[in-house]
């Protein structure tokens, strides 16, 4: 036995190393703790809540919102001002604001960071809200079509769509290089004929214009001097110059392009193209955030220099060269603009916000502390936040009840459902408007009551969408294809059954899809009720009625209605059976037999980008103030259009608004539009608005807003012991 | 002794080759895109091809080749990168962060309650198997038939859930989610080592049965020794060489985390890798973990057989 001790001494060794090398931290004043990890902290690529969270506590943006009305209030700014008919804003950022390294936010942070949010290179999720900003829409494409050509390759097999776009990419990139007086010297850019190329190049072009695969083909097949002059331009250190020239055209290009323009260090002016109403409300937008230049792109500065760039911010000082940015690099083979992501941690990760970021461990925790250099000392409540990482729901809402955490967002344990029923008792009992007392006054709850449950409705719908499309991806007729058939199958919906029944978290049943109260100065029309009469009034105007009494729907010619399929994700047991009531509902109601088909969520998105359904289940969450965030889905060429509804009088509408510039007015055509696609058109079954279900004692937190935008400003809760007189 | 450690040890890299190109296959085909988010906004089709060209996700070759030539430090050598000399790249799903820093950070962490837990899985095991032999048919093999029976047929959401309630919740004694100091450590650890211990309860069971009836067991009987010190002296220690052939992957498994007991418990480890990279297509960080779990299999397997030699001089190899 003497044998075995040595090892067991070793192991028990090796197991106090470990547990010493780990450090835990004390609990701090907050802890959060949410279902979903923390994706990223750069602000410009975030598309996530919980992300977005953190962004508004790290970064400041130009304004912010006030989180009871989502009225706008000033942020970074002093001042602000709408002119030239609300195609120009005008800003004057604080003098006091300061980034935590200690150097001052200029005009120049906000300019540099959008043109990272308008750069392809940086794939944001959300550059495209921001194209109304003048040129940006434009200064997108001009670089987009520029790496296009970089990576064109006509000569490689590939499908004749593609082929086309090559051979554009390749003429684009050689017209540039060919018009270009700045050209490095590594590029090999040898043209021994240049009559030859000219012959060649206007070949490539009429074949182009022509539109003709063949002639494409064959112009490509004969242009041996541009093949020649792409390979000689393909060696490595060629490739490595032009992606740098491409690159030092970007900045220049912008400041020239796009309407941004930094008047002095504390004055930025915006152009936008046409009044956007909602344009405002962006830059309170995570996405909008400032980033800190010489920390995103890790520049390695002199001494001497320092000094300046803590001073005067970084237009203070020449920029290093880019081997001396240690966080960007330049790909030769996509020539995109590579982000090393080693900024964005503690210790190096700088902000302006009420915020600083000490600790983020990878799914484990992250902490924050206040910020040393933030303007408003005052503004932040707690000293120090920490984000837990609690994958289990069930584990999450034990570590709640026992104290752990402070605050649950994103509830999704099985309990839930019975919590909420408490919730709803204290709510009976006391009223809802009693959890808005600040601390003490607030009633305990009794037996069998909590009071530190919320389902909040939120800024997103639940929804079941028609495929639109006059036929089904595998060639079938569509029944859905008509107006009057979706109309009945939504009469026939009972969605208070749904919400009472199956979802059962005290949903609001919808009946159009932008939530209402949401967003000031919108009036939600109504739509379609629950009317089965109705419903089979409504199909049988549009040709289907039981014509042989079997209970079954026939056309015409006594076809029967086809099986409708409805398709919903398999994720989540909320789907399997919200679908299992609609088909017991429109069966029952409208004698349709209804074929269930679950789905994995990857397959399932590939069915619906290619219209493989009738009838499928689909979510949507608004990103900004407006009712096009929803309405624009039923624009014929938006890219979230699953059910490929197009309707031009919808589309002229969209558009009409979008130009329309009494602000009062568009809001009411708009919902004039809401009203004709929910009671007529029928694209898609809004079924009920989203509810967030979070955890926090209203006893113990204050400040968490209940308002449907759900954006939660860390630095508004407080303790409530800090509120009472 | 010297030739079998040469011998594995040579054929270390040809086994974490074959697990390397099985593992990138299965990995390859998974359906999807790991740039894809879920629920979100998709940047245009023309980034998103860009970006999988970065990530190399165009050319599986390209990629297999890279990929390899990074993890392995040849890349490094020949002066094409720099940086860490084996890099298992950055995450697909979790651009933040690279396969090393995650394993660096969370690999410790499955290692101390992997370690912890195979302590306790023995302690268990080896007290409730010993008695359970001694007296065969009494109430205590009865007993220790039924602890065997729980750790093995209860799966690990069903008994960590119960610790939790019970020694998190009910008795108030540990912390109900987190990691870093020993109280966070003890009940994900039992919930861990169950299985473990009713396993090697029973191994050792058998194998005291098996020595108590052999011939050396007898005569030391007839020689009037104690029945303690035949027990502990002479049975427990041949009857632990199963155990410990058994110990050598179960101590790997243990390491490399669990999925549901850490996510039962909130444990940062690298358990719940397995399931959600390979979830979310995450193929660079599934080869980084399924490498070194290969790694720390075989490294303990001839840990496991050095010290059965160690042990036994009857298999003392040449």
């Amino acid at each position: 036995m003497s044998r075995l001790f040595l090892p067991l001494v070793l192991l028990l060794f090796l197991l106090g190393t470990l547990v010493a090398i780990d450090d835990s931290r004390p609990r701090a004043e907050l802890v959060i703790a949410g279902e979903n990890e923390v994706f990223t902290l750069d602000p410009q690529r975030m598309s996530y809540l919980a992300d977005m969270r953190l962004a508004y506590a790290l970064y400041e943006g130009l304004l912010r919102w006030n989180t009871d009305d989502f009225s706008l209030e000033p942020a970074a700014v002093e001042e602000w001002s709408v002119e030239k008919d609300g195609r120009r804003l005008r800003f004057t950022l604080r003098s006091d604001g300061r980034w935590s390294d200690g150097s001052p936010v200029t005009a120049g942070d906000f300019a540099w960071s959008w043109m990272r949010l308008l750069l392809p290179d940086t794939a944001a999720d959300y550059s495209n809200l921001f194209f109304s900003i003048e040129g940006a829409k434009s200064f997108w494409q001009w670089r987009q079509a520029q790496l296009q050509g970089f990576t064109a390759d006509p000569w490689q097999n590939q499908t004749p769509r593609k082929q086309a776009d090559a051979v554009r990419g390749l003429l684009h990139r050689f017209r540039s290089l060919s018009e270009s007086v700045d050209r490095p010297e590594e590029i090999q850019w040898n043209v021994n004929d240049p009559v030859a190329l000219n012959a060649e190049r206007s070949q490539l072009e009429s074949a182009l214009a022509s539109g003709d695969h063949k002639k494409i083909q064959e112009a490509i097949d004969q242009a041996a001097v541009h093949r020649a002059l792409a390979q000689s331009l393909d060696a490595h250190e060629s490739r490595r110059a032009e992606a740098r020239w491409m690159w030092d055209q970007v900045e220049p290009r912008y400041q020239a392009m796009v309407g941004v323009h930094v008047e002095d260090d504390r004055t930025l002016i915006v152009n936008i193209d046409r009044p956007v109403p909602y344009f405002p409300d962006l830059l309170a937008f995570a996405p909008s955030s400032p980033v800190h230049r010489p920390t995103v792109e890790g520049w390695v500065v002199e001494p001497a220099k320092a000094k300046s760039l803590q001073e005067h911010g970084w237009q203070a000082i020449e920029a290093p060269s880019m081997e001396d940015r240690r966080n960007i690099d330049l790909s030769s083979t996509t020539g995109r603009l590579v982000q090393s992501h080693r900024w964005a941690r503690p210790g190096s990760l700088v902000g302006n916000g009420p915020y600083q970021l000490d600790e983020w461990r990878y799914k484990r925790d992250m902490q924050l502390s206040k910020s040393p250099t933030y303007h408003d000392p005052g503004l932040a409540g707690f000293g120090t936040i920490e984000i837990r990482s609690i994958p289990d729901p069930n584990t999450a809402v034990l570590a709640f009840q026992k104290g752990e955490v402070d605050w649950l967002t994103g509830v999704a344990a099985d309990c839930r459902i019975d919590m909420l029923k408490q919730g709803r008792l204290y709510e009976e009992r006391h009223g809802i408007e009693s959890l808005h007392l600040p601390g003490m006054d607030l009633p305990e709850p009794g037996p069998g009551e909590r009071r530190n449950i919320h389902a909040i409705p939120v800024f997103g719908t639940d929804f079941f969408s028609f495929n639109c499309r006059p036929q089904l991806a595998d060639g079938r007729s569509n029944p859905f294809a008509e107006a009057s058939v979706r109309r009945g199958f939504a009469l026939a919906t009972d969605k208070e059954s749904i919400v009472t029944n199956v979802t059962r978290l005290g949903e609001p049943v919808a009946s159009t899809l932008v939530p209402p109260d949401a967003i000031q100065g919108y009036e939600s029309p109504e739509g379609l009720g629950f009317d089965p009469e109705q419903a089979r009034a409504t199909l049988a105007e549009a040709g289907w009625r039981d014509r042989d009494g079997d209970g079954r729907l026939e056309d015409e010619e006594g076809l029967p209605f086809p099986d409708v399929e409805l398709l919903y994700t398999t994720g989540s047991p909320r789907f399997a059976r919200m679908a299992v009531e609609l088909r017991d509902q429109w069966q029952r109601h409208l004698g349709v037999p209804v074929v269930l088909q679950g789905q994995d969520t990857k397959f399932f998105k590939d069915d619906l980008r290619k219209g493989n359904f009738m009838v499928a289940r689909g979510r949507w969450y608004g990103d900004y103030g407006d009712p096009t965030t929803f309405l624009e889905l039923c624009r014929s060429t938006d890219g979230n259009n699953d059910r490929g509804f197009s309707v031009p009088e919808v589309d002229a509408a969209l558009e009409a608004a979008a130009l329309e510039p009494d602000a009062e007015k568009r809001l009411r055509d708009l919902a004039q539009l809401e009203a004709t696609l929910f009671q007529q058109e029928m694209p898609l079954l809004p079924v009920c608005q989203l509810v967030d279900v979070t955890m926090y004692d209203p006893g113990d937190i204050t400040g968490v807003t209940h308002h449907p935008r759900l954006t939660h400003y860390l630095w508004k809760l407080r303790p409530v012991t800090e509120v009472q007189p | 002794m010297k030739r079998l450690l040469l011998r594995r040890l040579l054929q270390l890299p040809f086994i974490l080759l074959a697990v390397y190109t099985l593992t990138f296959m299965l990995a390859w085909l998974i359906p999807g895109s790991p740039l894809e988010k879920s629920e979100a906004r998709q940047p245009p089709a023309e980034v998103v091809a860009a970006m999988e060209s970065q990530y190399r996700l165009d050319d599986p070759w390209h990629f297999y080749w890279d990929y390899l030539g990074d993890a392995t430090g040849v890349n490094w050598l020949l002066g094409q990168r720099d940086g860490p000399i084996m890099n298992l790249g950055p995450s697909l799903r979790h651009e933040n962060w690279n396969v090393n820093e995650i394993l660096a950070a969370q690999l410790p962490v499955s290692m101390t309650l992997g370690l912890l837990a195979m302590l306790l899985a023995c302690l268990i095991g080896i007290i409730t198997g010993t008695l359970a032999a001694a007296k065969p048919g009494s109430w205590l093999d009865l007993l220790s038939l039924l602890i065997a029976l729980i750790g093995i047929s209860l799966p690990a959401f069903v008994t960590g859930t119960a610790l939790l309630l019970v020694g998190g919740l009910w008795l108030d004694w540990f912390p109900v989610s987190g990691w870093g100091s020993p109280q966070h450590m003890i009940l994900p650890a039992v919930a861990l080592s169950l299985p473990f211990a009713a396993y090697i309860s029973r191994l050792i069971r058998a194998g005291m049965l098996e020595q108590m009836a052999s011939d050396h067991v007898r005569t030391l009987r007839a020689l009037g020794l104690p029945e303690r010190t035949i027990l502990l002296r002479h049975c427990l220690r041949n009857a632990f060489l199963p155990v410990l052939s058994y110990l050598g992957p179960a101590t790997a498994a243990a390491m490399t985390g669990s999925f549901v007991v850490e996510r039962v418990f909130a444990v940062p480890g690298v358990g719940n890798h397995f399931i959600e990279a390979v979830l979310g297509k995450d193929i660079t960080l599934i080869m980084g973990v399924v490498l070194v779990y290969s790694a720390l299999l075989v490294i303990f397997n001839l840990v496991v057989d050095l010290l059965y030699g160690w042990l036994d001089p009857r298999i003392r190899l040449a």
